[in-house]
């Protein structure tokens, strides 16, 4: 077992919350990404023993959803949309601006293990194309110019937790709509910020 | 019996049972539907889109996939329509942009449903000018098995294979979309008791195995139906042959037995026939050397030992015989000598096993309708596998599980309850009160059973299995399926009076009682608890002769040795198999050299001896076999050829056993036998010589820790013997137990009766850490 004691806690904690082990598999596979910023097969060994199906499955589902990375990322996980609503509003001119700054092809990391970047499908952001998600927080409304100097801001002050309010106020533009509550937690690796899986963080 | 819905399918009324698949109920009123995916053992799943048709709905006609859809009364079905016509091209068109249609060098092509629909429901040109997908070509997904990932079309067959029917999913479906691909885990390989299966049901040439790969093309094959004589199962099997050579077995679907599965020992262990260590000609022993010999000059001089009629005769008998060699047998012990005659079986297991007044016997189909099985017997899945599939399957339609026995270990995942060593002591006493037992009361106590019970252990005392069958007998309405695992061991029953084990024969056979001694394809010295008394006892009398295939550590001791043509596809004769359903053997192949059918032996010693016989053809033998049934329902040759009974005729019949219980209390070991031995013919086939192999152990917790192991290895002393073994913990054993294949070498010239010394040994990478 490769995993220490506090993560295979917190990974029962969670096999606790469904019926069947099997059924968190999903959410383990978002704690394993969020320990190595990406699934090994070290933590897959893991898993499979914990839910009691064959690492080969678990391989199978990693595998099958994009959001589970197959090698690991850099620190932020640079995704801009390119689907229909961004497109035309200029989020090709968005992506290409974020490659000419990290240098990164898609599904690219940078040497340092800075910025993975990858263009993907629609992220739900219609309202406010185009948008762009930095670790899964998303950020409405970017300009080429804003989408790098966020990248910059990340490059310089490199931030433990980004926090998609944070990142709005200061490089964003319209906004689908107000959400109207205040958040001060972000996600703290390249797995989705969950409160249960305590990938997410409050930023003081 | 449910009302039947009745629908319309291309203009004509049809009948199906409700909540059948629509593909299926067209199938039985036969109307085909192509398909990849579907599979009449396997959940369905709508993968592969073939098989969609047109039905008719509130909305009009609709496509819907066949396989997926249930028949509904009064539903109209079309499956030959232009619109279908045309899915189907469209299908199938899209199935063939990846698929690189290397048929010219594909074992499949002949045989495979892509090629074959294609020609039938194919567009006939495709528009699809771009690359095809890529892999590299063919992987080892285990040591048999190869998947050549370019070929497959995902229909995701020996995916559900592996997690539904076997229960061993180590393949699987990796990456999304176009760059799906079936796979193992990295170091993970497909290590399953039943990967044949997935050769066989692949729709395509993407799994091949080791041992058929580039031997021949279908339509170069002879074939013939014939039944595996592996284990007391008694599969259902196809032979095929080209040039005179056995090539390949595949599984026939006996709804009854096997449903189209087989173990890949079965599948596999064919080989030997085409080995040239083969034994061709008779060898007879002068002065401790082997001599080729005539086979008349065997008869004449074996005829001068038994022409007086006074000789004793004695048969130690090997469960690979056929019906009709085991009647053979009988006719010849009756005729030579003495009145009450004793046949001993290479057993060393063997039983008196239930077959008592009060015993209700059961069949394998009686797992599927009762509340409950129960078992305690030798591992069913390293001794019947295809037993163990059918359990499994009753278990996946809700049938209830309870398990005894460490023995067992193999069936507790899918056990709603198992009664390890807290219940099961180390002699293979159960030392709880039955009927305390908690689930007992709710699962078993007047409930259906079904109970699969055997010895588990040489050393087992017989009493032991007897009370637990006592307790359900009386707690619940149970029948009892006896787990003898050996071949055609239940033909032997059906066919001799007075069988006994090789227990007995230790006890029983000196020189005093013995002038002639017959071993028929068994290897007790080999591959035996008793091997070192059997050598000593066989070593002391005046005439051996052993018929086999090959040359082994018991037959090498007998004076005579007489090559035998093999059960699988050199000969013809019926199985029994373990519900007494009695089947055909068939012959495919010619068997090399002088090699001759134990009952050919046997009778032409007797015309050479000049002892009258009226059993001297194959069909006398067969009819006297079966003389006490009635004629319509036994299962001889012309019965057994009637189509309606390719899948056999059950005759139950409680069998005379008389073996003694050879129970020791103080045995401390568990002797058992792994799926893959080192047996000879094992050996000699190339396929699955590897796989047993290893000389290896098990052992408990409690004996790591007092002998202080280590290493992974130790050592297995006991007076001059010393066999250096790796071990495995098996953490369901109680105490002190130890777990020892007898099938693997050496292991089995222990005494197991008296102590046996370990240590740990040191092993040199161990120490050798970089």
């Amino acid at each position: 077992m490769s995993w220490d004691d506090k993560l295979l806690k917190q990974a029962k904690k969670i096999i606790k919350l469904y019926p069947q082990k099997r059924s968190a598999l999903g959410p383990l596979l978002h704690l394993a990404q969020s320990k190595d910023g990406y699934i090994s097969d070290d933590s897959i060994s893991v898993i499979s023993e914990l839910v009691g199906i064959t690492e080969v499955q678990v391989k199978s589902v990693s595998t099958f959803y994009s959001m589970y990375k197959q090698e690991p990322t850099g620190k932020y996980l640079l995704s801009v949309c390119k689907s229909i609503s961004c497109e035309i509003n200029n989020s090709s001119e968005v992506i290409n601006k974020v490659q000419e700054f990290t240098g990164l092809n898609n599904n690219e990391t940078d040497e340092e293990e800075l910025f993975t970047f990858e263009a993907v499908e629609c992220i739900g952001a219609c309202g406010g194309a185009p948008a762009l998600q930095v670790n899964y927080e998303t950020v409405e409304g970017v300009t080429p110019e804003n989408a790098i100097n966020l990248c910059k801001w990340l490059k310089e002050i490199k931030p433990d937790v980004v926090v998609a309010d944070e990142m709005q106020e200061n490089f964003g533009g319209i906004k689908s709509f107000d959400w109207a509550i205040q958040d001060n937690s972000g996600a703290t690796s390249t797995a989705p910020g969950f409160q249960t899986l305590k990938t997410t963080k409050v930023k003081k | 019996m449910s009302e039947k819905v009745n629908l319309n399918v291309n203009g004509i009324e049809i009948e199906s049972d409700p909540n059948k698949l629509l593909i299926e109920a067209c199938e039985e009123s036969g109307i085909h539907i192509p398909r990849f995916c579907w599979h009449k053992r396997l959940d369905p799943v709508g993968m592969c889109r073939m098989c969609l048709v047109e039905v008719e709905t509130p909305r009009g006609k609709m496509l819907v996939p066949s396989c997926t859809t249930e028949v509904s009364d009064e539903m109209v079905v079309d499956t030959e329509s232009d619109v279908v016509k045309k899915a189907q091209e469209g299908v199938l068109e899209f199935l063939l942009i990846n698929h690189p249609l290397d048929c010219p060098i594909c074992d499949k092509a002949g045989e495979c449903p892509l090629q074959d629909q294609t020609m039938a429901y194919g567009p006939g040109e495709s528009r699809f000018v771009e690359e095809k997908r890529h892999f590299e070509k063919p992987i080892n997904i285990s040591e048999i098995i190869l998947l050549d990932r370019e070929r497959c079309i995902l229909c995701a067959r020996c995916t559900r294979f592996s997690d539904e029917i076997s229960g061993d999913p180590l393949i699987e479906f990796i990456q999304r979309g176009n760059k799906t691909e079936v796979n193992t885990f990295p170091n993970e390989p497909f290590k399953s008791y039943f990967s044949g299966n997935t050769v066989q049901i692949c729709p395509v040439g993407a799994l091949t195995s080791t041992s058929y790969r580039f031997k021949a093309r279908p339509w170069d094959l002879k074939s013939t139906r014939s039944t595996c004589n592996g284990c007391s199962m008694g599969c259902s099997i196809e032979l095929n042959s080209s040039q005179n050579k056995m090539l390949r077995i595949l599984g026939v679907d006996n709804d009854a037995v096997n449903q189209g599965w087989l173990c890949d020992k079965g599948r596999y262990n064919f080989e030997y026939l085409n080995s040239n260590s083969r034994l061709k000609t008779p060898l007879k022993k002068i002065d401790n050397e082997s001599v080729e010999i005539e086979i008349q000059d065997v008869y004449s001089e074996l005829a001068e030992v038994i022409k007086d009629r006074q000789t004793k005769v004695n048969f130690l008998l090997g469960s690979n015989l056929t019906n009709e060699d085991y009647v053979a047998f009988r006719e010849f012990s009756e005729i030579i000598s003495q009145s009450e005659k004793s046949f001993y079986l290479n057993d060393d297991k063997l039983h008196p096993g239930l077959f008592g007044e009060n015993v209700d016997l059961a069949k394998v189909d009686d797992l599927n309708s009762s509340d409950a099985i129960v078992v305690w017997a030798e591992d069913l899945k390293e001794k019947i596998p295809v037993l163990y599939l059918r359990i499994r399957q009753a278990v996946k339609n809700g049938v209830k599980l309870v398990v005894f026995g460490h023995t067992n270990e193999t069936l507790s995942d899918i056990a709603d309850v198992f009664y390890g060593k807290e219940t099961v002591s180390e002699n293979f006493e159960i030392v709880k009160d039955i009927s305390k037992l908690k689930e007992i009361k709710d699962l078993v106590i007047g409930k259906n059973i079904t109970a699969i019970l055997g010895k588990s252990t040489p050393h087992q005392s017989d009493t032991s299995v007897t009370k637990l069958f006592e307790f359900l007998n009386s707690n619940s309405n149970s029948k009892v399926l006896n787990a003898y695992s050996k071949g055609n061991t239940y033909g032997a029953f059906q066919t001799l009076e007075n069988v006994k084990g090789l227990n007995d024969f230790v006890n029983d056979i000196s020189e005093e009682n013995t002038d002639l001694l017959f071993i028929v394809g068994a290897d007790p010295v080999g591959r035996s608890v008793y091997s070192n008394q059997i050598k000593s006892i066989i070593e002391g009398l005046d005439t051996v002769v052993a018929l086999d295939n090959f040359n082994h550590e018991t037959s090498e001791l007998a004076n005579f040795l007489i090559p035998m043509s093999s059960t699988l596809g050199e000969k013809e004769g019926t199985f029994t198999n373990i519900e007494f359903r009695t089947s055909r053997i068939d012959k495919l192949v010619p068997s090399p050299g002088q090699t001759v059918s134990d009952w050919e032996f046997i009778t032409s010693l007797m015309n050479f001896a000049g002892l009258t016989v009226e059993t001297n053809s194959l069909e006398s033998l067969n009819k006297k076999a079966y003389e006490n049934l009635d004629s319509s329902l036994s299962p001889v040759f012309d019965n057994l050829d009637k189509p309606s009974n390719l899948d056999g005729m059950v005759n139950v019949s409680k069998p005379k056993i008389s073996s003694s219980d050879n129970n020791s209390n103080e045995a401390k070991f568990f002797i058992g036998e792994k799926l893959y031995g080192d047996s000879t013919t094992e050996r000699h086939s190339d396929s699955i010589s590897l796989l047993g192999s290893k000389k290896y152990i098990e052992v408990s917790e409690g004996v790591v820790e007092k002998y202080n192991l280590t290493s992974g290895k130790c050592t297995l002393i006991q007076d001059e013997l010393e066999v250096t073994v790796s071990y495995e913990v098996n953490k369901s054993f109680p105490n002190d137990l130890i777990y020892i294949p007898t099938n693997r070498r050496e292991l089995n010239k222990f005494d197991f009766s008296r102590e046996i010394i370990i240590t740990p040994s040191q092993v040199k990478e161990a120490l050798n850490v970089n």
